[in-house]
């Protein structure tokens, strides 16, 4: 427990996290707090979890990945399917890519997806697999820094493009939507929006604990050796591929858990969340945040995306000059994100001497 | 409709054979009082017109032709006495027989056509104008119009019209299209030269008609037809499959040269600085909108070459996007140097930036390009690949594009402080290589070049603001795959990825080639995780 919470920055953003879900399990959805915040803050949680995830790999393992929207896809496709199945199995309706394509029964890889246990099990199965090969065969052959970025965009980009495809039974451009359950409870109502944002709030709440004791535990020494020298760590007698195939996997698994949270909340799922600008903000939210920390990583993710919430609504053509700008700014004055601008003197020593991560 | 065309078709055969005589055995009043009359009337007029058209005296055709021109807009008023008749059109009354000012006579009707008299008077009027048409442009039509039904026109019509045609292309095209009508030639030694020059042009078109002929009566009676037919089906069919691998390699060359030129400037940045420019595809889109707006101006300072702006865009194209590259590595980049992944952030900013800059400043809507003279059209080769001209601008192009470049990387003093830095960074500044200056160059290089991409598929692709993420994705691979730095991974990378995604297209779609292309190139890396070719020298 001492060294969990020894940073107090750490420990005060636990214990925000606490208290927004106490207050928001009180009085959410009463007119102190409006369903929709309460849906917003939700979603927000969701969002800091996941840059928490590219986090972990990026700012303690220095592998950037460009495409982890896929992970995040991933768990929320899966999720969409479990409601769609669960819906049509209470209510008959049949989901609307069905009617569209002139299907009459599911296709075959939606068998048993009404059982929750079985899609949760499933969304992080198919999710670890699939960074694992992707991992394994990137990590394998030494490809890393630029090369695994540029190569994990085109791997999202390419599934997006598969995901456009009508046939596929995904639901295909228009995505799927039109949940009226959710987990057994209706959808859109505020008791719902309620249980799913304090839900949220309590996984960020795990996701980060849990991360922090990787990260300064003995593994998390290695993370940070294999990201500051990795031909160094290796010539010490260290093996660093299954290090960063367990972190890689581990990161992915976060992410999808985040995709599965996000997806009863905003009730739909397209083809976007694939695209490489949502993977490529996700890094920039972390680099806001400021890359290595974990509570960079979601004050990050909360800045950028409570500032896109309102910017997009009051000056949608302003809004992706601001970004450009912001990132810009970030990458050549604050490399350390945020947190440098609070003027907090956080910077580990290591960090310090290579003028930022690699 | 289907059950028409048929037998609209064998009753145009019938007629224009089986009646044999021409129009200009009746007189014009004759042929008049048939166009007004009944619809069988009407059509054996129409197939006397057809093979008087044939006929070698071309005085009557102009005549023939105005009459036949005004039953077919329905401007010709017809009078019990066809001396009577009258034809209206170009604000005047003519008598449809002398063509002399007339009057409309009280009691006239407008002849209501048919099906087939309407197909076969369509015929007639084409025939006539490919004789007597005042420009190539309206013979030209109308030997479309009659190559679809070139069987059921006789084929003196076509050896006429060549005979009297001066335009030599067009010449040729009658030559060719007499061919198929020859082919129902009554006398069997002319079908039998028909079919063989066919065989000498095989496309699809020649192999429906030769493949035809095995219906005929003939194939059965006549030995030496039968061989004939067979030997060129399978000449045909022969030709057919070269010229579809020959355009299936030509599809794949033009998309190789597009990939070449939007990723041989990544390439060159990335060798030298490890930055991965994810604003090249803006660099691209920018190079396509300068090549626009060079139009613009042309249309409206010096109208008479607008058409080569294409070839004028090349200096401004490469300057302003030369020039955005360099302001981008001063301002930007070369702060980054150590922190690659950083620079990668910084560069999708920059391409955020410059896709709403365009946005907001010229619309999202698609540009109009002219399209000029010297890119419109094609050359037929074999089969049926055709060489157009906008692709093989493309390739030309890139083949010129590649040439400068590698003359610019090794044999000028900047190409080779390039190579240097790019081998080894200290040690050429060591020897006084002024590495940061070699940076800002090479980056107004490679960007540059990106303009040029720009210019070059602007005649074939969209464009509009979004336009970067499509290439960009791409071109990555073709870096990737090539190895960092050096033009011949680039070039074998870009035909690699261009054909292959070519010859998977037609099988399983553009998707599913996308995804098999970026799966071997995962594949490939594990076997050579440098790319195909490597700048010898020690990595950083």
């Amino acid at each position: 427990m001492k060294t969990l919470f020894a940073d107090r920055s750490f420990a005060a953003l636990i214990a925000l996290c606490a208290v927004a879900a106490i207050v928001i399990a009180l009085s959410g959805g009463t007119s102190m707090l409006s369903p929709y915040m309460v849906n917003a803050i939700g979603q927000l949680a969701t969002f800091a979890i996941l840059a928490v995830s590219l986090d972990l790999i990026w700012g303690y393992l220095g592998i950037l990945s460009l495409g982890h929207g896929l992970f995040f896809a991933i768990g929320g496709y899966v999720a969409a399917m479990h409601l769609l199945k669960h819906s049509y199995e209470i209510t008959g309706i049949v989901p609307d890519f069905m009617q569209f394509m002139g299907w009459q029964e599911f296709p075959l890889y939606w068998a048993g997806l009404s059982n929750a246990p079985y899609a949760l099990l499933l969304a992080l199965g198919v999710t670890a697999f699939v960074a694992f090969v992707f991992g394994y065969v990137s990590f394998r052959s030494k490809v890393g820094g630029v090369y695994f970025a540029i190569i994990s965009q085109a791997l999202v980009y390419v599934a997006m493009l598969l995901m456009f495809r009508n046939d596929t039974g995904f639901g295909g451009n228009n995505g799927m939507t039109g949940f009226s359950l959710v987990f057994g409870w209706p959808a859109g109502q505020p008791g719902t929006l309620v249980g799913m944002a304090v839900v949220s709030i309590i996984v960020l709440i795990a996701v980060l604990i849990g991360c922090r004791l990787l990260v300064t535990s003995r593994t998390g020494r290695m993370m940070v050796a294999a990201r500051d020298d990795e031909v160094r760590l290796r010539s010490l007698g260290y093996g660093t591929l299954w290090l960063k195939l367990a972190i890689w996997c581990l990161s992915a698994v976060i992410a999808a858990i985040a995709g599965i949270l996000y997806v009863p909340q905003v009730g739909i799922i397209n083809p976007r969340v694939l695209s490489p600008e949502l993977s490529l903000e996700i890094a920039v939210w972390v680099a806001v945040g400021g890359r290595g920390y974990l509570t960079g990583a979601v004050i990050g993710a909360l800045a950028v995306n409570a500032l896109k919430f309102w910017l997009s609504a009051a000056a949608p053509e302003v809004w992706p000059f601001i970004l450009s700008g912001l990132v810009v700014l970030i990458v050549l004055v604050f490399p350390n994100g945020l947190l440098d601008l609070a003027g907090l003197k956080w910077k580990p020593r290591l960090l310090a001497s290579l003028g930022g991560a690699k | 409709m289907f059950m028409i065309r048929p037998l609209i078709l064998g009753w145009l055969f019938a007629m224009a054979f089986a009646a044999g005589a021409s129009a200009q055995d009746l007189g014009r009043a004759d042929l008049v009082a048939r166009l007004c009359g009944n619809a069988a009337a009407t059509g054996d007029a129409g197939s006397r017109i057809l093979a008087g058209a044939g006929q070698p005296d071309a005085a009557e055709l102009p005549w023939m032709e105005t009459v036949i021109s005004a039953l077919l807009d329905r401007r010709l008023k017809c009078a019990a006495d066809p001396a009577q008749s009258v034809v209206e059109g170009d604000g005047a009354v003519r008598s449809a027989v002398t063509l002399e000012p007339a009057s409309v006579p009280d009691l006239s009707k407008v002849p209501v056509l048919n099906l087939r008299s309407r197909a076969i008077l369509e015929l007639a009027q084409s025939a006539l104008r490919l004789r007597i048409g005042a420009t190539p442009t309206i013979r030209r039509q109308a030997l479309a119009a009659l190559g679809r039904k070139a069987a059921s026109v006789p084929v003196e019509v076509f050896e006429q019209a060549a005979a009297g045609e001066s335009d030599a292309g067009l010449k040729a095209e009658i030559e060719s299209t007499a061919q198929i009508s020859a082919l129902n030639s009554p006398d069997i030694s002319k079908r039998i030269s028909a079919v063989e020059r066919l065989a000498s042009t095989p496309n699809r078109r020649v192999q429906t008609q030769i493949a035809a002929l095995q219906a005929d009566p003939a194939y059965t009676s006549d030995e030496t037809f039968r061989l004939t037919v067979d030997a060129a089906l399978a000449r045909v069919g022969q030709g057919i499959l070269i010229g579809d691998v020959l355009s299936t390699l030509y599809n794949g060359l033009s998309f190789a040269s597009i990939l070449f030129m939007a990723a041989i400037g990544l390439s060159v940045i990335f060798g030298l600085m490890g930055v991965i420019n994810l604003a090249q595809g803006e660099l691209i889109m920018i190079g396509a909108y300068v090549t626009w707006l060079t139009q613009e101006a042309l249309k409206s300072i010096a109208p008479g070459i607008a058409d080569y702006y294409l070839l004028i865009a090349v200096v401004p194209a490469f300057l302003v996007t030369a020039g955005i590259g360099v302001l981008l590595e001063a301002a930007i980049l070369r702060h980054l140097y150590k922190r690659p992944l950083m620079s990668l952030l910084a560069t999708w900013a920059i391409s955020l930036f410059l896709i709403n800059l365009v946005r907001v400043t010229f619309g999202t809507q698609n540009l109009q390009f002219l399209t000029p003279f010297y890119i419109t059209g094609g050359v037929p080769v074999v089969g049926d690949f055709i060489v157009t001209w906008n692709r093989l601008f493309a390739i030309a192009f890139a083949a010129i594009t590649l040439a400068l470049t590698w003359l610019v990387v090794n044999r000028t003093g900047l190409g080779l402080n390039i190579r240097a830095v790019t081998q080894n960074r200290d040690m050429a500044g060591c020897i006084g290589i002024p590495t940061r200056k070699i940076d800002m160059m090479a980056f107004g290089l490679g960007s540059g070049l990106a303009g040029l991409a720009g210019l070059s598929l602007s005649p074939i692709y969209n464009v509009n603001p979004q336009m970067g993420g499509n290439f960009i994705i791409d071109s990555f691979m073709v870096v990737v795959l090539g190895g960092v730095g050096t033009i011949g991974g680039t070039l074998v990378a870009a035909l690699g990825v261009g054909q292959i995604n070519v010859l998977i297209e037609p099988l399983w779609g553009a998707v599913a080639a996308k995804v098999i292309v970026l799966f071997l190139i995962i594949a490939f890396l594990q076997w050579r995780p440098e790319g195909l070719f490597t700048a010898k020298g020690r990595r950083r």
